[in-house]
């Protein structure tokens, strides 16, 4: 969890993770952040986020985030 | 049947008697008819090509579903074999899904596109000495087909993704694909969205009802008194561009950006208000774009059904796709870590809104207005940073309000230039009309004079000037976050009534009994 939240606010400076369960639903996280975000997260991970996972409930929060890493990574 | 006239209430009236006269269960079944009828009393040809694309989008999404049912008896099968039976299944499922999208987009093609192809072709083997090679089509466009082919299509990428269960029945089915309010010019449903609505059998609320009527009041009014009057005042600027000062092709444009709102926006309103006269809300596509502080908010605000389906099905699936991540790991190393972080949604929003461009016509003009809303969001994108430092260098704060003023004309301002191109007939047209006015701009050029010479006479332009200043205070008010429409809701029922019927006695005088006035077609009935 600790280097998923360093590569969030390193790749969305100015937006704070910590608490947010509305990321997607309150327009705080844009198209651009969540491409640059997906970019990231795969190199780190070495997953493949797709686009059929771009959906609300997989962005609305960084646990929301961390879970979809989980489960790519076990797939 | 012209959705601004009196037979299209007519209409409205008796399906709405006879949806809520039914039993629940059974109410879909007068949406479906009432849109079959719609629909093929503007052509039975038509309906025709609405059938093929409907059978075939429920064919391939039932199809999809045969192969999900496979892939899990298979995974029980094999349990030991999980990741190669998915990615088996998924590559099937992807195919049945490329198939239809090709056979659905090139439906679109074939009507939208294939004789100005074929145009191109002829002038270009005219250059070889071979003439009129190619004999074209014809082909009328059918209503509303670029609103139902990607509507369609977004069901069929939401099946494959699994965001949907396909829809079992095909009668179900044709409806959510025809729905009749959707028909003229969008908005472009979601499944999820739009089908449990229409098949749920709703109750009549008195509220829903009467909000209903306002939105499509609202509506006639935005199109009879604002979009209609300035296509006039539109065509002749456009029309006689090499008779006018460059400052009055300016205004020509900026008078186009109302009028394609006023007529988008209040066709909006008026099929909105027509769905939800049955307790279906349908898609919104207008957030008062006028008021964006970037060319990014104004296409969140400016046809946000179209922009949602282009940000999911298309610019997503671009920028994160296998090449686009090798060019970004590619230029991160060449040129650094943001030149590969930008690669992708830069280059992706260029082709989306090349896609944009060409949704509105097959014409060069079309490509280049792609272009310059694609290559302003992307040079937005890349500069974003520098933007920053610069506001925080003048110490601009981004919510102070003449700062905020400023940002939005500016916006305004990069919109108008762009619909030169939308609205020009060719791009040396709109590259010709761009020339004057930065070149014969002619300061002082638009005197009282001027304004009467664009085909409209004074008391045009005072109803114009009244219906403009109407919407822009509504809007302002609203984007103010003034609650309108439930301040009028604690109003007495009286004066609610006296308003809902000035304003209807307005549309009965001025456009249902004016034997004078014609609407003109939508802008976007057409695309």
């Amino acid at each position: 969890m600790e280097e998923l939240m360093n590569i969030l606010t390193e790749t969305c400076p100015g937006i704070d993770f910590e608490g947010q369960e509305r990321l997607i639903d309150d327009g705080i996280l844009d198209s651009l952040n969540i491409v640059m975000l997906v970019g990231e997260l795969n190199e780190a991970f070495d997953i493949s986020i797709g686009a059929e996972d771009l959906v609300p409930e997989n962005f609305n929060s960084a646990q929301a985030i961390y879970a979809l890493v989980q489960r790519l990574s076990d797939e | 049947m012209s959705i601004n006239g009196a037979g299209f209430l007519l209409f409205l009236a008796l399906a709405a008697g006879a949806y809520y006269l039914l039993p629940k269960k059974h109410r879909w079944l007068v949406l479906l008819a009432a849109s079959a009828f719609f629909y093929l009393a503007y052509s039975v040809r038509a309906g025709a090509y609405l059938l093929a694309t409907i059978t075939l989008t429920f064919a391939a999404a039932r199809g999809m579903e045969v192969l999900r049912r496979r892939e899990r008896e298979e995974l029980d099968k094999w349990p030991e074999d999980r990741s190669a039976v998915k990615k088996r299944g998924k590559r099937r499922r992807r195919m049945v899904l490329a198939g239809a999208l090709v056979l659905n987009f090139a439906t679109l093609a074939l009507f939208k596109y294939l004789d100005s192809w074929l145009g191109t072709a002829n002038r270009l083997l005219g250059l070889f000495g071979v003439s009129q090679a190619f004999r074209p089509l014809g082909l009328l466009l059918p209503l509303g087909i670029s609103f139902y082919i990607f509507q369609t299509s977004g069901y069929l990428i939401d099946v494959y993704r699994g965001r949907v269960k396909p829809e079992g029945n095909f009668l179900k089915y044709a409806l959510f694909a025809c729905w009749f309010p959707q028909m003229i010019q969008g908005p472009i449903n979601r499944y999820d969205k739009l089908q449990p609505q229409l098949l749920r059998g709703n109750d009549p609320d008195p509220v829903k009802i009467k909000r209903a009527i306002q939105l499509m009041i609202w509506g006639v009014l935005k199109k009879a008194f604002l979009a209609d009057p300035l296509a006039e005042a539109v065509a002749e600027l456009f029309d006689n561009f090499t008779q006018y000062q460059g400052a009055s092709l300016l205004l020509g444009s900026a008078l186009y950006c109302v009028q394609l709102y006023a007529d988008f926006s209040g066709g909006t309103d008026l099929v909105r208000g027509a769905s939800a006269l049955f307790g279906v809300d349908m898609a919104e596509n207008f957030h008062r774009p006028y008021f964006a502080r970037s060319m990014d908010e104004f296409w969140r605000r400016w046809h946000m059904s179209l922009g949602e389906w282009m940000k999911d099905y298309l610019f997503y699936p671009l920028a994160l796709s296998g090449p686009m991540s090798r060019l970004g790991k590619r230029l991160r190393t060449r040129f650094g870590p943001q030149a590969g972080k930008l690669a992708a949604p830069c280059l992706s929003t260029v082709v989306v809104f090349l896609m944009v461009g060409l949704w509105q016509g097959p014409g060069m003009s079309n490509i280049a207005y792609g272009l310059w809303n694609g290559g302003l969001m992307s040079l937005a994108m890349i500069f974003a940073p520098w933007f920053l430092k610069v506001n925080q260098r003048l110490d601009l704060d981004g919510e102070n309000l003449p700062f905020r003023v400023f940002q939005s004309l500016r916006t305004c301002g990069l919109v108008v230039v762009g619909r030169y191109f939308s609205r020009a007939d060719s791009l040396m047209q709109a590259l010709r009309m761009l020339k004057r006015t930065v070149f014969h701009f002619g300061w002082g050029s638009l005197g009282a004079e001027t304004f009467l010479s664009f085909g409209l006479t004074g008391t045009d332009w005072l109803r114009l000037g009244l219906a403009g200043g109407t919407l822009l205070a509504v809007e302002l008010l609203l984007e103010k976050g003034v609650p309108l429409r439930e301040r009028l809701d604690q109003r007495p029922a009286w004066v609610q009534f006296a308003l809902l019927f000035g304003a209807a006695l307005l549309l009965t005088a001025f456009v249902y009994l004016n034997t004078d006035y014609t609407a003109i077609m939508y802008v976007y009935e057409n695309v």
